[in-house]
């Protein structure tokens, strides 16, 4: 009888360790879905956007005037504040590499050195932060509030899928317009770089001999690059600002709680974008 | 004389419908069982502005029922392809009790959003259908404004406006009177006249007495929501 009850005392305690490993597996497997849920997500609804963007029945007429509109916000509107940024950049950047070049005597790498710092490197990321400070913002704000005060809930009751209607015009807009203005800024930085490089007396160059050593050592690579890299960043802050903003279910004022959450994010994303595109292309 | 009687077609049917707005899946009503014609005017009286939104929520699909099912246009929203749900809910014009605007867009693009999405037709001959609607509900044509720039009363009107516009199948009115009283009573009881003899049903849902009481209201058929039944009344 001592026997049976030794024999049953460890059987229980071979099910209690049994127990508590599962209980352990489970939670590294939890921790493990849960590591990979958000990329998973945010990867699934950016082919959503592609593929719905592609499909024509997506483009009704407020969905066009919508995209449009956030082209007009996140692009035109934002060229004064790109020009200037430009300028400085321009102003340091250029004008410094123009002094240290010719201080090192390397002026022949002046045009390999633009674009790759210039163009595949500062010009996406600045624009990016720009693009994410003025644009994401707002459509985190606009979109946070919409879903608060029940505009989203009306839209779907009409029949509006607002992830049609809000989500692929926004995240497009976004997109080409971080291209256009990135390539605005490079412009401006070049121009600004030349003036003030030829005012402090950093350079002879003519303006003819300097835009073709800039542009003249951008090959296909670069010209990939940015492409690849504006397009992507722009998608990318436009998907997480309209992600966030939609997720919201408390009130106007949580719209203040994810905003930090939101650009720390996009900032993020804008980095690691551009130092995995560096590495690909 | 011959008297050719047409026979409506059902436009919302609810076959045993539990409902529940719970993610844990509490139900917030009884079995519900309901059919709406073509040219009915049902009047719901409700006792929270909540259960009006949920009963709303049901009829457009938007909520899955716990059991049962809600058919409209003899078409089972559950068993819908998202897509063509969303086309269906464009049959359904709304008066809603919150979120009824869209801050950014004025309150011409508010009205002439569903149609312009759901529809071919030109913006002009929508513009044109709305002038005349707004004219009918009191205001001077489809307001220009921002939606912040206009009182309750003027947005209200607007929202009948835009709930009868395009000759839907199917009007879901949930307190249409709120913020602006009686003196919306007359237009909209007009429109409504005019969308049930083109074959449309309408529901109105309120919490008011003196909208229950008013006997110039062409209700075919008086429900009230008496703890989780629909009970019919007969007046």
């Amino acid at each position: 009888m001592n026997n049976d009850w030794s024999m049953q005392s460890e059987v229980i305690g071979k099910s209690n360790v049994l127990r508590k490993m599962g209980r352990l597996l489970g939670t590294i497997g939890l921790w493990a879905i849960d590591l990979w849920r958000q990329p998973v997500q945010f990867l699934s609804d950016a082919l959503a956007v592609v593929w719905q963007s592609c499909r024509p029945v997506t483009w009704r007429r407020p969905t066009r005037s919508e995209f449009m509109r956030q082209c007009y916000l996140a692009g035109t509107r934002a060229l004064p504040f790109i020009v200037v940024s430009g300028i400085f950049v321009g102003f340091g950047i250029v004008a410094q590499a123009l002094h240290w070049l010719k201080v090192f005597g390397g002026t022949a790498l002046f045009g390999g050195f633009l674009s790759v710092v210039l163009v595949r490197e500062i010009a996406p990321v600045l624009v990016g932060l720009i693009l994410i400070g003025r644009s994401g913002s707002v459509i985190l704000a606009e979109l946070g509030t919409m879903k608060a005060e029940g505009q989203v809930h009306m839209l779907d009751a009409q029949g509006i899928d607002p992830f049609l209607y809000l989500v692929v015009p926004r995240v497009l807009a976004l997109s080409i317009s971080m291209f256009c203005l990135t390539v605005a800024f490079v412009a401006v930085a070049l121009m600004a770089g030349f003036v003030s490089g030829t005012l402090l007396g950093l350079t002879k160059f003519t303006f003819l001999d300097f835009i073709h050593r800039a542009l003249g050592s951008m090959g296909r690579q670069e010209y990939l690059s940015i492409a690849a890299k504006t397009l992507t960043i722009g998608f990318a802050v436009g998907l997480i600002a309209c992600k966030e903003a939609l997720a919201l279910s408390g009130s106007a004022v949580d719209v203040l709680d994810i905003l930090p959450r939101s650009f720390a994010k996009s900032v993020l994303a804008t980095l690691v974008i551009s130092v995995v595109l560096t590495i690909l292309l | 004389m011959a008297v050719i009687l047409q026979k409506q077609r059902i436009v919302l049917r609810f076959e045993d419908t539990v409902l529940t707005t719970d993610p844990s899946g509490r139900s917030v009503s009884d079995e519900l069982n309901l059919e709406v014609f073509g040219g009915d005017l049902f009047l719901i009286r409700l006792a929270r502005s909540e259960q009006a939104s949920t009963f709303a929520d049901a009829c457009a699909g938007l909520i899955q029922p716990l059991r049962g099912a809600v058919y409209f246009l003899g078409r089972n929203w559950q068993e819908l392809p998202p897509d063509l749900a969303n086309a269906l809910r464009g049959r359904i014009g709304s008066v809603f009790t919150a979120g009824n605007w869209i801050n950014h867009l004025s309150l011409m693009e508010n009205i002439l959003l569903p149609q312009l999405y759901h529809t071919h037709r030109s913006t002009g001959r929508i513009r044109d259908e709305a002038g005349e609607l707004a004219e009918r509900f009191g205001l001077p044509g489809v307001p220009l404004g921002l939606p912040g720039d206009f009182t309750p009363a003027d947005l209200q009107r607007a929202a009948c406006v835009r709930a009868f516009l395009g000759r839907p199948s199917l009007v879901l009115l949930q307190e249409p009177t709120i913020g602006i009283g009686s003196e919306i009573v007359s237009p909209l009881i007009q429109a409504i006249r005019n969308a049930r003899d083109r074959g449309a049903a309408v529901i109105w849902l309120t919490r008011e007495s003196v909208i229950w009481n008013d006997a110039t209201i062409p209700v075919t058929h008086r429900y009230r929501l008496v703890a989780r039944k629909l009970v019919e009344v007969t007046m």
